[in-house]
């Protein structure tokens, strides 16, 4: 006879199929971008939107946007949030940056010192949550300004800009028509799908975050498997530094602070659950997709860009809102 | 109506899926009296409870309260009729101290603001009252469990119940402080408060109760003034003959020594224990809730830190000890709270199967979802688990399927020793039969057996060896050719104890003769 | 045996050890830093953080966090200053003018902890993200209504309120005094009032202490914990409106990484994040600790392209040592 529990635990209900949830998703998209389609028609230019180097505009910006949502997902799947990706992402940018042009060494070099450098944030992430045991959202956020505090002063106040043509090729060349970040993007799209769907250290994340004491008690060294969601996460982050310095070709200190609201967003949006156990990749992508359509035609129409921040503020709170409610009708 | 009944509870009826707690049970408090609830495990004490402080609505019969019918109850609707309910996890704020705890919500106020004088000085009195020396002043998370409850019954005071309903108070004091919650409730019975105790302890009976009701299976057994009966009448009353139930077992010989422990301590809740466990048996761990069972099993698998003593796995001393390498060396546990610690319910059947097996399944690192769905399919028919799919969330399976998933979760790890804690708990009898069929498969292909459980049948009929626990310690080994359902319980309550003392006390006499 | 020395030392806080080891530190490195003018400085400095870690005290105390404290001080302020020009424009006078910015600012603080408080409370969504979303939001309005630029106001009895003493009257003595701080002093004294001498602050406890059991009891717990955001967004807003006087600016800039400050504030004064535990006395000294890390590094001479890396370093490495030092509290009881 089980006995009912008087106190007030919420268990955040979690929804079933999650593929069917990508199906509505994906027809959200569809829908959003037939809608910016004719909100940006103009009269002498027709649809604006459809227009192949605006769609791959789009495609291109959702791309960091997926990356780092990518290491977002991974994190909240295994255990809970990692607010510190935007200053990650500026922190090895800005390493980066000062490798190539003031240290002058040479671009892997760079790029691997960039990404190591993520890898070990995200690590010290992880210790801080799992040995220290400070909650997840107070050491991430207190990385954030830590973090944000070395880059200003590793830049030394300066902007450095002009990479080599080697390295901005990351950023701004094509392979066969397409650009790079789309490529990176797709490439660590699907390293990460197989990771989290289709293999044992993704089955570790997922035992992890649905109920930690379960897995502990079913032998799954928990700590570990949290600490490494970290490391993925902050190496994702560094990744996508690397990828945005290449293509705007220059670095300050903040560049990466405005990721934070953006990606919590679309992570949410995309159906990943932040209580732990929920992740899907399919979704982020195509809520990055679909805050990226909704960008472009706001661009398209020369909505201030002050106006814009609101409208992302006010997409976490709806999409958390209407998660949540879905989720209870189930 | 007779002015002197508090409470009156008749032909309550109540049932959960699966499961009839209550059936036409009656319970009567009067005025000034201690009246004490006693019953097994699971026999309904918990649910009469929580019927009579509103937090349950009952299916069939009624409840007076002071002659009158109640309507509309809830916890709310009960404090102010004079029930007060104390639990055993307290409603105290750690942080604030004891005054405050008392008043909480009702506050004295002055010009607008909390009277903290008059606050701690109406505190001091009921505690005085109650001779109760804690300073108002102490922060609940600084006190002890015995003064905690103290603040509970202080509390209970400060709003004037005319009852009270305890459960288990005793479970966690000392025997001094046992003594001091016993002079209060005399002091509180001759304030003609009325005072409800749940107990599983025959040897407070005599020193704090007036009337005893006796519970089994969910019915009433019988209502006695507590100087009238016997300790023997009791315990036969208790046991009684339930529900048949037959227990496929085919004994086996006892094969090599799996598991031995040796002088394990972990504090105040595991004192000097010594079990063995062999392959091909099934050794039942009995005992009353509070004896340390789980906290054994919990020790034994590597969750749980404890400050002394030796394990021994299949011959050899562990010397690094954790759940993972204890999973990895073949011991599993499948926990009393299977939803919160047994399964990831958000997650499907099938990954709730592997999560254990995860190394020895995919060595190389990558899953197929072919071969786990596959390889879950395959306990899913072997175990008959009710789901559609194995792909279905754990969270929509019957209690028993979710059980079976545990069960499959362990098997997948082929591991060779088995702790059982509660194994049918909350399970409809079929699936029960069934779960008690694979534990017998599991000891025929050479596994070992721990089972803890609070259901005597079921300890009795499945085991061929008995521990009984009592606060923390062994105190006897029974085969099952002498494990009977009085002799545990005996044994669990302590009852061997008074029997023995009383022996003492006889001979006492005798030879002052 | 407990010795009467570890007992003593068990209930000193560790900020006092990290206030006493930054003071050390430098004092060798600098002979400027040990002066009264300078330690007024600090004081003074740091007046609408602690009215802000208040707030975040509060917060804290029932088991939740606010992160949107930071832009609900910069918006407030900007509305406060907004309104104030509006109406002077009008032909409004100056002390009128005052007044009703002061109580848009108010309002403002009023409305977004409402409506922080409301998604946590009533929408039932993690405090972190309800917040965070929030802070996006009132970021946003504050870029919004200054057209991301500073807007400035003079009205002298508004600004009165920012200022040191010595500002208006020529004694040297007064420049030891200063409003903000008077400020601060007498909010801390309200804040004081309403957690320990009212059933509200009370409540705050009850809630984060044990939510369930202080439901059981009788308590509305979804209203008062809606309040407690709705104070914590007043209290950034007073601080809001202290500093742009002190500015004589508004500014969207200006609260940008404050609620980082005021949490750390409160985490550091012994405030712990889960069970009710701590209170605002400690935030006292939490407050101390950044600031007299901010203005040491200042004194000192550290560069000023150091500061932001070495201050948060420091700031982390001090939470990390609490929450360990408190850890071992536990254990040596």
């Amino acid at each position: 006879m089980s006995t009912e529990n008087l106190s007030l635990k919420k268990l955040v209900p979690h929804s079933d199929a999650p593929w069917m949830s990508s199906i509505g998703r994906f027809v959200a998209l569809i829908f959003v971008m037939i809608l910016m389609t004719f909100l940006t028609r103009s009269p002498d230019q027709g649809f604006v939107f459809l227009n192949i180097d605006n769609l791959l505009n789009v495609v291109r910006n959702a791309s960091i946007l997926i990356i780092i949502g990518i290491g977002e997902t991974i994190v909240l799947t295994a255990k809970d949030v990692d607010l510190s990706i935007g200053s990650i992402i500026s922190l090895t940018g800005v390493v980066a940056a000062i490798m190539m042009n003031k240290m002058g060494l040479s671009i892997p070099v760079a790029i691997l010192s960039g990404l190591i450098i993520g890898a070990l944030l995200g690590l010290v992430n992880g210790l801080l949550i799992t040995f220290v045991g400070l909650p997840p959202f107070i050491a991430t956020y207190g990385m954030l300004w830590v973090l944000f505090g070395f880059a200003y002063l590793i830049l030394q106040g300066a902007v450095v800009y002009g990479f080599p043509e080697a390295f901005r090729f990351m950023g701004n060349g094509r392979l066969f028509g397409i650009p790079m970040p789309i490529i990176v993007m797709a490439i660590v799209f699907v390293a990460a799908y197989l990771l989290l769907n289709h293999t044992t250290l993704g089955r570790r994340f997922f035992a992890a975050g649905a109920n930690p004491e379960a897995a502990k008690m079913s032998g799954i060294k928990v700590n570990q498997t949290v600490i490494i969601a970290y490391v993925i996460s902050g190496f994702l982050s560094a990744l996508a530094g690397l990828v945005l310095i290449a293509y705007s070709n220059g670095a300050d200190n903040i560049f990466g602070s405005s990721y934070l609201l953006p990606v919590m967003a679309v992570v949410v949006m995309g159906g990943t659950s932040l209580a732990g156990g929920q992740g899907s990749l399919t979704g982020t992508l195509i809520a990055a997709l679909i805050m990226a359509t909704i960008n472009n035609g706001m661009n398209i129409l020369a909505v201030p860009g002050t106006w814009q921040k609101l409208v992302v503020g006010t997409m976490i709170i709806g999409a958390v809102l209407l998660d949540l409610w879905i989720r209870k009708r189930k | 109506m007779d002015g002197s009944i508090l409470i009156s509870a008749r032909n309550i009826s109540k049932s959960f899926p699966g499961v009839r707690a209550l059936d036409k049970v009656n319970l009567e408090l009067r005025v000034g009296e201690t009246h004490i609830l006693l019953g097994e495990n699971g026999a309904g004490k918990s649910t009469l409870i929580k019927i009579l402080s509103g937090a349950y609505a009952p299916d069939e019969g009624e409840v007076y309260i002071d002659g009158q019918k109640v309507t509309d109850f809830n916890p709310g609707v009960a404090q102010r009729m004079g029930v007060s309910t104390i639990y055993q996890e307290f409603n105290l704020i750690p942080y604030m101290d004891v005054a405050q705890n008392i008043f909480i919500g009702r506050f004295p106020k002055k010009h607008g603001l909390i009277d903290h004088k008059k606050m701690h000085a109406d505190a001091a009195e009921i505690l005085n009252s109650l001779n109760m020396k804690v300073d108002t002043r102490s922060l609940i998370v600084d006190l002890g469990v015995a003064q905690q409850q103290m603040v509970e019954v202080a509390k209970a005071l400060s709003i004037k119940s005319k009852m009270l309903i305890m459960d288990e108070p005793t479970s966690s004091l000392s025997e001094r402080e046992t003594e001091q919650l016993f002079a209060t409730i005399h002091k509180l019975n001759s304030q003609g408060i009325g005072i409800i105790y749940i107990s599983h302890r025959l040897q407070e009976l005599q020193e704090v109760g007036d009337r005893v009701t006796v519970l089994r299976d969910g019915q009433f057994i019988a209502c006695k003034a507590v100087n009238e009966v016997t300790v023997d009448d009791l315990v036969s009353m208790m046991v009684g003959h339930s529900v048949d139930e037959m227990f496929c077992r085919d004994y086996q010989p006892r094969g090599a020594e799996f598991l031995r422990v040796e002088n394990l301590n972990g504090g105040k809740r595991l004192q000097n224990i010594s079990i063995n466990l062999h392959s091909g048996e099934i050794v039942g761990l009995s005992g009353l809730v509070g004896s340390g069972r789980t906290e054994l099993a919990r020790a034994i698998f590597g969750v749980d830190k404890y400050e002394s003593g030796k394990i021994w796995l299949f011959g050899k001393e562990i010397s690094d000890h954790s759940a993972s390498i204890m999973v990895e060396k073949g011991v599993s546990l499948i926990p009393e709270d299977r939803k919160n610690q047994g399964l990831a319910l958000i997650l499907p059947v099938a990954e709730n199967i592997v999560v254990a097996s995860l190394g020895h399944l995919f060595p190389k690192f990558f899953v197929s979802k072919n071969k786990e769905n596959e390889i879950a399919m395959k306990y899913v028919t072997e175990l008959r688990i009710a789901t559609p799919s194995t792909t279905r969330l754990t969270q929509y399976l019957s209690g028993g399927s979710q059980q079976k998933v545990v069960l499959a979760k362990w098997l997948c790890t082929k591991a060779k020793i088995f702790i059982f804690d509660e194994p049918t708990r909350g399970i409809d009898v079929g699936a029960k039969a069934e779960i008690h069929g694979f534990m017998n498969e599991l000891v025929k292909e050479g596994a070992a057996v721990l089972m803890i459980s609070s259901e005597l049948p079921e300890i009795i009929g499945m085991s061929d060896r008995v521990y009984v626990m009592r606060s923390g310690k062994i105190v006897t080994e029974l085969p099952h050719t002498e494990a009977t359902q009085e002799r545990i319980i005996e044994f669990a309550m302590g009852a061997d104890e008074i029997k023995k003392n009383r022996k003492q006390a006889e001979m006492a006499k005798e030879s002052s003769k | 045996m407990k010795s009467k020395t570890s007992s003593f030392l068990l209930k000193v806080p560790s900020a006092a050890w990290v206030i006493l080891l930054m003071m050390i530190v430098c004092t060798v490195f600098s002979d400027k830093y040990l002066t009264l003018g300078n330690i007024v400085n600090i004081i003074q400095q740091n007046a609408v953080l602690l009215i802000v870690a208040l707030g975040a005290t509060l917060v804290l105390l029932s088991e939740g966090i606010d992160l949107s404290l930071g832009s609900v001080l910069t918006l407030s302020g900007v509305n406060c200053v907004i309104v104030m020009l509006y109406l002077s424009k009008l032909g409004a006078s100056n002390g009128l003018a005052m007044i009703l910015g002061v109580l848009a600012g108010l309002l403002t603080g009023a409305l977004m902890g409402a409506l922080t408080g409301g998604l946590i409370a009533i929408g039932k969504l993690p405090p972190f993200i309800a917040s965070l979303g929030t802070m996006g939001i009132g970021a946003a309005l504050a870029l919004v209504f200054t057209d991301s630029s500073a807007i400035y106001i003079d009205n002298p009895v508004y600004v009165f309120f920012g200022q040191k003493l010595d500002r208006f009257i020529n004694l040297s003595l007064l420049q030891y005094f200063s409003m903000p701080t008077f400020i601060a002093i007498v909010i801390f004294a309200i804040v004081w009032v309403i957690l320990y001498h009212t059933s509200f602050g009370r409540y705050i406890i009850a809630i984060g202490g044990n939510e369930a059991g202080a439901r059981l009891s009788g308590i509305n717990t979804v209203y008062w914990k809606w309040m407690i955001y709705v104070l914590a967004g007043v209290l950034a807003a007073i601080g809001g409106i202290v500093l742009a006087a002190r500015l004589q600016a508004a500014d969207s800039s200006v609260g940008v990484g404050m609620e980082f400050d005021a949490i750390a504030a409160a985490i550091l004064g012994g405030t712990s994040f889960v069970k009710g535990k701590g209170g605002i006395a400690g935030t006292i000294l939490g407050v101390l600790v950044i600031g007299i890390t901010r203005n040491g590094l200042n004194v000192v001479g550290i560069p000023s392209l150091w500061r932001p890396a070495i201050t948060g370093s420091i700031i982390i490495l001090a939470i990390v040592f609490e929450v360990v030092y408190s850890q071992w509290r536990e254990r040596s009881k």
